[in-house]
């Protein structure tokens, strides 16, 4: 049984995460019926509910229509999960690599990494996109050279922040695991495939979640490198379609809408394993 | 997270299946445009190509996007590397010339030699001309800048509809009137836009003829001129004609304060009216009519010209299989039925004029404020080079709060140019 | 701390090797190009150097006498301690307090992430709106208040005098406002993941020893959680200088009158606006030292001694 104290501090509990969740939902809820309010009205009238003569399904209508969105929620799922899976692999060796081994320098690679985040990717894409046309990967029109030229400077883009956090992870990992693995003859790679990721599984469904995200809503890079219509990602397809000088807002709701629903799925779906209770048991310290 | 990978995986899979693109036989052309986006000739553009497409068997991928700075250092980028497109619609001002003078697009000299009638239906007079004097591009649809007013906020304050004889005079009176009467005299962000005042301000301290003069220096006459067109601007700022948030306020708010009935003047251009098209709540309440003149220019001369138009580059000239289809495909689209749907209420270079339908009462009032337009002049900011010209906008909110004269910021902007 | 299996170093070559090669060639390799501008001339984005500044640290000079580079430091470095302050402070008490309940958890924890995937246009749009001059919704609550002064016209018309949330006394606070809850959610989901790698019998056995409550947390969670709360310091403070999008959409070029500057903002506008190629990519060059050297200087106070 819960005594009263207990009782009054749950409570409060509740109270400020519903008081932050609140501020989270409204945003959303708020997207979302803009996404259904007449064009013209936004500006003017923007928090009540559409309802009647302001309710319209037109923008969506408009954001269908207008374009091949299958193939477009396509490229971004290839390009997008390619760049997740591929960060997860090689940001996961090279944490592993880092935390764990002493050698010479290993500070210095640390502030290459540190550098590397901090790089502004304006300052880098012209130089990247020269470099990839002159391998005939980028701008030559083909649709798939075109989705691996967006795919690698993606990934680079996201090692470094995946590598940081990952290495956060990894040194809490009691070293006790690994020694008595060792012990028992395990190689380092055996070690790193058998304790480390198990033990910080919901480290990498959290890398995982944050390297599909960056990726699948990196308008800058997309758009820099896909240019014909059935290379478009969807992020760039409906950033093309709301575009342009603030005239549609509903339209650009709508589209926000639409790009927004498959990042909460994978969201969901990769939450399950940050969740306690599932990987609470693999880690035995 | 295996299990979801792999579900991930099978997904794409199944999608790549579904759609294999067919190819046709035929040539397929590259194009980049600026009618992407919410271009207001968008529709246009793509009926077009698709006539196109149906006329010769021919294939467009089509790589339109909307225009803006980083889509001008895309297609610089492109030229850079070898990737450019077999037909491109572009500025034809100083934006063209790194591609122009590295040789990759033809001239239309070039292609006239082996098809003469080539572009006929322009004047020539309207054609760009590039810096080595030759002309490269065909013009599209142009573009003009004028003052839209608010006509239900104006018949409020008791204030008469500007006609072409308006006096910098009487609009001081009026703004006086409108601020009097608690609405916005001139919507306008001057931390976003001002390039639109400084043209007609400068025109209105020189002459239409010498509109597109540059200074020498930031002591010549020009640089006189210009000054005294932003000192105008300043003189608007401190007698509170413009929104009380016009060095904080966005454009599309500002436009927004215009459309809403809270301001009387707004100087734009001609790609507004599709905005007022979709937004305004009772079209009839708008008109364009036109920017007060003062000193030797008259209120019926405007900015405006064609700043864009078709280029064919060398690298389409050159293959044997594109040539044909490139031609082809400029010579349609600029046809004059297919200009005569572009062209709604703007400037036209077809030899025979452009003969639109179906106006609504703001493309109206356009076209009955151009038939007014004495004279035009092209704005002068687009000689300037683009870091000459961010400079000297983004300094315009200097000039008006104090923390700089006129003539600082023009010559902070020449050393740039 | 560094154990017999790690003495062997022949492996570490196939742990790095891939991400270094990646970022070789697709971040230093670009960003040298990115110094080798810094001393050119350049007309435009996408266009070729036209040779080398006379003097050639000419836009080195500039970055010291640049009064807006100033102004944007100044902003940064207070965004900086905010994030830390706020972002990681509120993720930090709310990810504790979600661990301490079992219904709603997951509730919590999805809406927790939506700021995060919704693009910032949308939401600079619905702030601009917000905290918008005229009849903005925070305008329209202080209006009801009786907050706004307003006079009435003879023809009956109503002049408020709205508040300009944008102005020089209000700016910092809007534009920092939307950034901080924003990257709550990021941070959150970072600690959660944290919270989530302790195990169970760790607290099971404080437990036993009769901890529970704050001291659960103070002696145990905080201490064990130490690694990832130093990690987030050094993204707050990358983050910080890198903050681009929100701010942009709602403040554009330095408003209001040159005083909204941010690093990054002011390196894009530099780059895309200004055209000033050369100059944009000296600040991105200041950016990304000063980034190394905070993040240094951070992990040197935070991190337990014998991590890096």
């Amino acid at each position: 049984m819960q005594t009263g104290r207990q009782k009054i501090s749950r409570a409060f509990t509740y109270l400020v995460l519903s008081l932050w969740a609140l501020t989270t939902i409204y945003p959303f809820v708020w997207v979302i019926l803009n996404s259904f309010r007449q064009k013209g009205l936004i500006m003017s009238d923007s928090f009540s509910l559409p309802l009647g003569e302001a309710f319209t399904w037109d923008n969506y209508r408009t954001a269908w229509q207008r374009s091949d969105f299958k193939n477009a929620y396509l490229n971004s799922f290839l390009i997008s999960g390619t760049v997740t899976i591929c960060v997860v692999v090689i940001a996961g060796l090279a944490a592993y690599g880092l935390v764990r081994y002493r050698f010479r320098g290993r500070g210095f690679l640390y502030s290459l990494i540190m550098a590397g985040m901090m790089f502004p990717v304006f300052s880098t894409i012209i130089p990247v996109f020269r470099m990839e046309a002159v391998m005939g990967i980028a701008g030559t029109g083909n649709r798939w050279l075109s989705l691996l030229a967006v795919i690698l400077p993606q990934i680079a883009g996201n090692l470094c922040f995946a590598i940081v956090i990952l290495m956060g992870f990894i040194q809490s990992v009691p070293i006790e695991l690994e020694e008595s693995a060792y012990l028992d003859g395990c190689s380092v790679f055996q070690i790193y495939f058998h304790i480390i990721i198990p033990a910080a599984k919901s480290s990498f469904a959290t890398v995982a979640i944050f390297a599909f995200l960056w990726s699948y809503n990196d308008l800058f890079t997309q758009s820099f490198f896909l240019r014909y219509p059935q290379e478009r990602a969807i992020t760039g397809l409906l950033n093309e379609i709301s575009s342009q000088a603030g005239v549609n807002y509903g339209l650009m709701a709508a589209s926000v809408v639409l790009v927004v629903i498959p990042v909460l799925v994978v969201y969901v779906c990769l939450q399950k394993h940050i969740i306690k209770g599932l990987t609470a048991g693999a880690v035995k310290g | 997270m295996k299990k979801v990978l792999a579900l991930l995986l099978v997904f794409v899979m199944v999608m790549s299946f579904g759609s294999v693109a067919a190819f046709a036989d035929g040539v397929t052309l590259n194009v980049v445009t600026s009618y992407g986006g919410d271009d207001g000739n968008r529709a246009n553009f793509e009926a077009a190509v698709k006539a196109y497409e149906e006329s010769t068997g021919n294939k467009v991928n089509d790589g339109s996007a909307t225009s803006n700075e980083e889509w001008k250092a895309k297609v610089l980028t492109d030229f850079e590397t070898g990737s450019e497109p077999d037909v491109l619609f572009y500025f034809t001002n100083a934006d063209a010339e790194p591609f122009v003078s590295a040789g990759k697009v033809v001239s239309i000299d070039e292609i006239r030699a082996e098809y003469p009638d080539f572009a006929t239906n322009m004047k020539s007079s309207m054609m760009a001309v590039a810096a080595d004097g030759k002309q490269y591009s065909v013009p599209s649809s142009g573009y003009w800048e004028n003052m839209f007013v608010n006509k239900a906020v104006l018949a409020d304050c008791g204030v008469e509809v500007p006609g072409p004889d308006y006096t910098w005079d009487q609009f001081l009176t009026d703004c006086e009137t409108i601020k009097e009467a608690g609405y916005t005299p001139i919507a306008c962000s001057l931390v976003e836009v001002p390039h639109y005042w400084f043209e007609f301000m400068v025109m209105n301290n020189g002459t239409v003829a010498n509109h597109l003069d540059l200074p020498e220096s930031a002591d010549d006459e020009v640089a006189a001129k210009w000054a005294a067109g932003l000192n105008d601007i300043k003189a608007l700022y401190e007698a509170g004609y413009f929104p009380a948030n016009t060095l904080t306020a966005s454009d599309a708010e500002t436009v927004e304060l215009f459309n809403a009935g809270e301001a009387a003047f707004l100087i734009d251009g001609s790609w507004k009216v599709g905005y007022f098209t979709a937004n305004a709540a009772d079209l009839d309440d708008f008109a364009i009519s036109y920017v007060p003149g003062k000193g030797e220019r008259s209120a019926s001369e405007a900015i405006g010209g064609i700043s864009m138009g078709y280029f064919i580059t060398r690298k389409a000239w050159d293959d044997p299989a594109k040539r044909e289809a490139a031609v082809e495909f400029v010579s349609q689209l600029t046809s004059d039925e297919v200009m005569s749907t572009f062209v709604t209420t703007e400037v036209t270079a077809l030899v025979n004029g452009a003969s639109p339908a179906g106006l609504n009462s703001l493309q109206q009032s356009a076209a009955d404020a151009n038939a007014n337009i004495t004279a035009i002049a092209g704005a002068v900011q687009d000689s300037l080079t683009a870091e000459a010209r961010g400079d000297l906008f983004a300094n315009v909110q200097n000039v008006v709060t104090g923390k700089m004269t006129a003539e600082e910021a023009i010559a902070s902007a020449l050393a740039l140019n | 701390m560094n154990s017999m299996i790690y003495k062997r170093k022949a492996p570490l070559l196939i742990f790095l090797i891939p991400a270094f090669a990646f970022l070789l060639v697709y971040l230093y390799y670009p960003f040298f190009q990115n110094i080798l501008n810094t001393v050119m001339k350049i007309g435009g984005l996408g266009r070729a150097a036209e040779g080398v500044n006379e003097p050639w640290y000419e836009n080195y000079q500039r970055l010291f006498v640049d009064p807006y580079m100033r102004v944007a430091l100044k902003n940064t470095l207070i965004l900086i301690v905010c994030t830390i302050v706020f972002q990681v402070g509120i993720a930090l008490i709310l990810a504790l307090l979600v661990d301490t309940i079992r219904v709603g958890a997951q509730f919590f924890r999805t809406v927790y992430f939506f700021p995060i995937v919704i693009s910032a246009t949308a939401l600079g749009l619905m702030f601009n709106l917000i905290f918008l001059y005229k009849g903005g919704m925070v305008n329209q609550l202080l209006l009801s208040l009786g907050k706004l002064p307003y006079e009435v016209k003879p023809s009956g018309k109503v002049i408020v005098q709205w508040l300009d949330w944008k102005d020089q006394a209000h700016f910092l606070f809007t534009m920092f406002l939307p950034v901080m809850w924003q990257y709550v959610g990021f941070y959150f989901v970072i600690l959660v993941t944290g919270l989530n790698n302790i195990p169970q019998d760790v607290y099971e056995a404080a437990a036993l020893d009769g901890a529970d409550g704050l001291k659960r947390t103070r002696f145990i969670t905080l201490p064990l959680l130490r690694n990832v709360l130093c990690t987030c310091l050094v993204l707050a403070i990358t983050g910080a200088l890198k903050v681009f999008d929100l701010p942009w959409v709602m403040f554009g070029a330095g408003m209001p009158e040159n005083m909204g500057w941010l690093t990054g903002t002011y390196m894009y506008d530099q780059t895309f606006n200004k055209m000033n190629v050369d100059y944009g990519s000296t600040i991105a060059v200041l950016i990304v030292v000063l980034g190394v050297v905070l993040s240094n200087v951070a992990n040197r106070v935070f991190r337990p001694s014998e991590d890096i």
